[in-house]
């Protein structure tokens, strides 16, 4: 046992969200002899924020809101000691033991087989070596680079994108290019029906919050959860605002097919609806709309093209089928009269939509219907009104100038960033879209010229593969797609706040590998998540395998999913364990920029990310680790940065390193009300203030859509109810749904941020979290209702089996009245325990058996929520054949209260 | 003059961030004397509990934090045969590691199922109301300074007077107050068969324990009885112009009850 010491040794702030690209949120972490104590919430000196930075407040109905005393801790960032000191980090490099880089490579065992300790040295000198052989032999584009997404929050040395820009020093590589996950049906439906740069999700979002708090009496909660995806990306101030709406009166409605953790608190009704039927509930409220002529029809004639072509389809006049509520019943589940009141309802009263990313609502099949169809409801009711919106519960500070709560500072404190996994191939984008994002701005290169040198542009990719689309890419050896992905997200608005329209670009016809370019070779990874994030995560498994690929190299600080397939690993510190310049422009009270130092020296022989990479360009030649690194190190990387950030002008460096944070004043109120609530001025004044769809126009009648692709019958001019496609054959009508008669759906996790903190050993003993077998394991839950449990004589804590052709995934039934029937649900990002890699998982990983087409044919984003499946007893004589089968993968070592663990997945010596 | 903990179930969003804080600051670190360490897993000297009641889809959720109410006539002293527990000019009740013998009684005796025993070190352990940072200038114990929502709080009785309206100590006297606990519902929508339509503004009477309460049904067609004792017995007449009465006679709120949706038949 330790000495207790009651006063902590040393208090460093530290960011707790797991957005990645932001540092976000912080709190405090308390330290005593090299090891963390405890982490509390950050509370503002409320002396200094009082005086000096304007605290906001949102007033209504005669009620006030203010802006909290701290930043809101998640019960990530509360559980994050047991993140650090997990037995599942990689402490030292790590090569797989039968992959021989000079002999044979295995890639058949990958997933199998296990792990051997080796130097540093010996791990940066193969992977260099590896890399020149590669470039010599295939060129640099063998190389695939999987390296975006969420993460710990790191600006110095960022989670992802430090392999990107030693890869630009080979002459190239082929980037893994994200898909619009988050943001799928809203991309690649509702853009072409409002514009709404960058992600088709409604902007600008300007003082939304104020706003409906004046002026909303109803919200709508579709597929939306704000006591979720908020947590693991802004704090928990939606929650609070969430009950303040609550106490004005204000009725919050609940359309999701589970009772989610927002409607478990927060909702005054609750509509189960079946997993993406959405569809149906929208097409029969516009039915009762326009024939009870409950809409805003002046609003239609000056704001709208196509809505004749909408009408028609709606009133069955296209295809002769009505849209009443007694056809959409059928489909969705919801009552014909339930409908109808809703219907009504909404109609009567001022209303906005609420939402959170993901979910079943907009990660299904064909998700550009119900997002396109959102946008022309909120259209009837006259969107751009006060108090109607599509308002967002995360994202607050990504794209938006000015915020939708007022806690934007009087100017933003940008920090660049050193690393870009997001670039567009030279030449696939018109010049004019300016993406510089990842660049230095003038005035930054201004104020801090030490950075100039190694911000110094390095050459872009040229060929890239769509995350969702790199499996079938490795294993075919080719893939067509259309569309540029996720590079508009990076578009930089003018100083009007306009943003060029990209939707052109979802059109483009693409294709890998491109032309004298070779297809990939080996992939280095530092967002080792495929099989539990993306779709079909079993096909993912399967391409990791593949022997077209001779090399995997992974850089975590974790030993979890796609790390098992590596044949390289190395290990990487958390952000506890180095130096930092965190950013928060999301957790809501205020905008800060704060200094981050070590909580405990770095776990093992871990690296930062950026440091990961520059063993490896030392092993390339001083040329390369030159221009890698710039000659800078962490610490003088922090203090360029806090130079760039321009807060110097308000607190010196020396001031900095002392106070450790500096808050941003926040925009004078007044200033901040005169701001128009989000499309007001579309509202008021359509043709000064047009929308960016080619019409200026919401267009119910895609024109763009018409030109490019008129016939595609998965997402016509006009959405459409589509019961099944060429992608998508998903629904209970199915034929496939009397082998398996369960919708699936999965939503982001309550107690994980997608793959990250699985093994927080306090949250696993949440019974949402996970759920002991009798084997003692520890599952992840699979709801299913009462009723559908007892058809299947499953009780609740039973070892089940969730199964389609895909493959099988284990879980643990948790029998609940807070699921409809005809479905179950199990969110994703679990951590893959492979006992049959590509086949069978005891991890929870219920991607592994998600669809792999996209979105639809020509929407290329995931469908990884509202699939079929069944659910089954796992027998006794099934888990006998396995154990006999697999004794290996059985006799894994798994963490009682952290789960898989690296031991593992050691060979015995090592595991010592 | 004396601190108290008040949770306000109706502003929980369960996010067990109490629990979490109490796991975080407890588990792995020795606060000798006031704590030896508590187990890594499986011991909740801050436990959140998750009630569902009613059925699909009139489904209610709350939660509750459970931590040592600190009593002010506490079981667990009187049980202790070595005096190893006592209460502290503020009123905390602590168990002292140095002098518990591991006999156990106090686990029994505690009527809340407060105290764990920590098999390992041979002794019971509790909510220490983080004692031991609190002497050192902490202003908040880890649990309620963790709570996001404000619905776990600790402070002076007298500051907290506006918040303690309507709520309760769990056990007289002790440090631990509860307010907006639920009761049970019965709640349904009506509506009429034929025209498929929700029957809005239908009169429901619920006649029973506590006398008579009576209700509309919303837009949605929905009625709500809320906060009904458990375990009463109740007749439920629902009436709307135009229809036949419909009548639910000896409901019991042993638990919440769900009528799901009630047709009205034409009069």
């Amino acid at each position: 046992m330790k000495k207790n010491k009651f006063v902590p040794d040393k208090q460093n702030i530290v960011s707790f969200s797991l957005m990645g690209p932001e540092s976000g949120g912080m709190c405090m972490v308390d330290s005593n002899d090299d090891r963390i104590t405890r982490i509390r919430p950050y509370f503002y000196d409320k002396e200094y924020t009082d005086t000096h930075c304007n605290p906001w407040k949102i007033e209504a109905r005669g009620q006030t809101f203010t802006a909290p005393d701290r930043v809101t801790i998640t019960p990530f960032g509360l559980g994050y000691k047991s993140r650090v000191y997990s037995p599942n980090r990689v402490r030292y490099p790590l090569k797989r033991v039968d992959w021989d880089p000079e002999g044979d490579r295995h890639p058949e065992t990958r997933g199998q087989s296990k792990y051997v300790r080796i130097s540093w040295d010996e791990a940066a000198e193969i992977v260099a070596k590896e890399l020149k052989r590669q470039k010599e032999k295939y060129g640099p584009e063998a190389v695939l680079c999987q390296a975006d997404m969420h993460g710990e929050g790191k600006n110095v040395a960022p989670s992802h994108g430090c392999p990107n820009r030693l890869l630009s020093l080979m002459g190239g590589y082929t980037l893994q290019m994200r898909n619009m996950d988050s943001w799928e049906g809203w991309f690649w439906g509702a853009k072409y029906v409002w514009g709404c740069e960058p992600v088709g999700e409604m902007a600008p979002q300007t003082n939304l919050f104020p706003d409906i708090a004046k002026h909303s009496d109803l919200l709508l909660f579709w597929g939306c959860d704000p006591e979720v995806t908020p947590l693991g990306v802004v704090s928990h101030l939606p929650s609070r605002l969430c009950y303040w709406f609550t106490d004005l009166g204000i009725k919050s409605v609940y359309i999701c097919p589970d009772l989610n953790y927002g409607a478990a608190v927060h909702a005054d009704k609750w509509i189960p609806i079946l997993p993406n039927t959405d569809v149906a509930l929208q097409l029969a409220i516009a039915y009762i709309w326009i024939t009870e002529d409950r809409y805003d029809k002046d609003y239609i004639a000056a704001h709208a093209y196509g809505f004749d072509k909408f009408e028609d389809y709606v009133l069955g006049r296209e295809d002769g089928v009505p849209k009443t509520p007694a056809w959409a019943s059928e489909k969705c589940g919801v009552k014909e009269w339930t409908i109808k009141a809703m219907a009504r309802d909404w109609a009567d009263k001022t209303a906005s939509i609420l939402h959170g990313n993901g979910g079943p609502y907009i990660r299904g099949p064909y998700s550009s219907e119900p997002a396109r169809l959102e946008v022309m409801l909120l259209g009837m009711r006259g969107v751009g009104k006060p108090g109607v919106h599509q308002a967002k519960v995360i994202e607050w500070s990504l794209w938006n100038r000015d915020y939708p709560v007022p806690f934007q500072g009087q100017f933003v404190p940008k920090i660049t960033a050193i690393a870009d996994p997001l670039r567009p191939v030279e030449g696939d984008v018109e010049p004019h879209i300016n993406m510089r994002r990842f660049e230095l701005t003038d005035a930054q290169k201004e104020r801090a010229p030490e950075l100039i040198e190694l911000f110094k542009k390095l050459p872009a990719p040229l060929q890239f593969i769509p995350r969702c689309h790199v499996h079938k890419a490795i294993l075919e050896g080719h893939a067509e797609w259309r569309g540029l992905q996720c590079f508009s997200s990076s578009q930089q608005p003018g100083p009007d706040n306009y943003r060029h329209p990209t939707q052109q670009y979802q059109f483009k016809e693409m294709q890998y590998p491109r032309p004298g370019m070779s297809r990939v070779h080996m992939i280095w990874t530092d967002a080792p998540c495929q099989v539990t994030c993306w779709n079909d995560g079993n096909m993912s498994q399967r391409a990791f395998r593949d022997p077209s690929i001779e090399c995997i190299v992974a850089q975590h600080p974790w030993l979890e999913n796609d790390c098992y397939f590596a044949d390289i690993i190395f290990p990487v510190a958390t952000k506890h364990e180095m130096n930092d310049l965190g950013n928060d422009m999301s957790s809501g009270a205020f905008t800060s920029i704060y200094l981050e130092e070590p909580c405990c020296p770095p776990v093992g022989e871990s690296l930062s990310d950026f440091d990961v990479c520059a063993k490896v360009a030392e092993k390339l030649g001083p040329e390369y680790y030159a221009v890698y690194t710039g000659n800078m190190s962490e610490k003088e990387r922090v203090r360029f940065f806090y130079k760039a950030t321009g807060c110097e002008d308000y607190m010196t460096w020396e001031e900095f390193k002392a106070r450790k944070i500096f808050v941003v004043p926040c925009k004078p109120q007044a200033e901040h009300e005169a701001l128009p609530a989000g499309l007001y001025n579309f509202y008021k004044d359509p043709e000064g203030h047009p929308l960016s769809t080619p019409t200026g126009k919401l267009e119910y009648f895609s024109t763009e859509i018409n030109e490019y692709l008129p016939n595609d019958p998965e997402r016509p001019p006009v959405p459409h109810w589509i019961e099944a496609g060429e992608s998508h054959d998903e629904r209970l009508s199915s034929k496939r749904a009397e082998k398996y008669p369960l919708l699936c759906m999965s939503n982001h996790g309550r107690w994980r941020m997608h793959a990250q903190c699985d093994d927080i050993v306090w949250n696993r003993e949440v019974e949402t979290m996970k759920i002991r077998g009798a084997d003692g394991y520890q599952y992840e839950p699979c709801w299913l209702s009462v009723r559908e449990a007892e058809k299947r004589g499953i009780r609740h804590g039973d070892i089940v089996k969730v199964y389609n052709e895909r493959g099988i995934v284990l879980c643990g039934a948790y029998v609940t009245e807070r699921l409809i029937d005809r479905t179950c649900y199990v969110d994703h990002g679990s951590r893959l325990d492979p006992i049959i890699p590509g086949w069978l998982d005891r991890g929870g990983a219920i991607n592994c058996i998600t669809p792999a087409n996209t979105t639809s044919k020509n929407a290329t984003g995931m469908a990884v929520s509202g699939f079929l499946c069944q659910v089954e007893k796992v027998t006794d004589e099934e888990w006998a054949q396995w154990k006999r089968d697999y004794p290996e993968a059985f006799a894994r070592h798994v963490d009682p209260d952290a789960g898989v663990c690296l031991e593992g997945w050691l060979i015995k010596e090592d595991a010592k | 003059m004396s601190k108290i903990f008040l949770m306000d179930v109706a502003r929980c969003t369960g996010c067990y961030n109490c629990q979490l804080a109490c796991k975080d600051e407890h588990c792995g670190n020795n606060w000798l004397p006031y704590a030896a360490p508590q187990p890594l897993t499986g011991q909740f000297w801050c436990k959140v509990t998750e009630h569902v009641q009613g059925s699909i889809p009139k489904v209610k959720i709350h939660y509750i934090s459970h931590l040592c109410a600190h009593c002010a006539d506490a079981a667990c002293i009187a049980s202790c045969p070595v005096e190893a527990i006592s209460r502290r000019t503020d009123g905390f009740v602590l168990i002292d590691p140095g002098k518990c013998v591991g006999c156990g009684r106090c686990v029994k005796a505690c009527p809340y199922d407060a105290i764990y025993f920590n098999k390992e070190l041979n002794i019971a352990q509790k909510c220490t109301g983080c004692t031991h940072l609190l002497d050192n200038g902490a202003a908040q114990p880890r649990c309620s300074e963790a709570c996001p929502t404000d619905a776990l709080v600790f402070g002076e009785e007298e500051e907290l007077k506006d918040r303690l309206v309507g709520a309760r100590p769990l056990s007289p006297g002790g440090k631990l107050w509860y307010k907006n606990i639920p009761g049970e519902f019965i709640g349904g929508t009506v509506y009429d068969p034929v025209e498929k339509e929700v029957v809005i503004g239908a009169r429901c009477v619920l006649a029973g324990e506590g006398g008579e309460k009576t209700t509309e049904t919303d837009s949605y067609g929905d009625f709500w009885f809320k906060n009904l004792p458990a375990g009463g017995n109740y007749d439920l007449t629902i009436s709307a112009p135009g229809y036949k009465d419909k009548i639910f006679s000896g409901l019991s709120t042993e638990t919440s009850v769900n009528l799901d949706d009630i047709p009205l038949e034409r009069a």
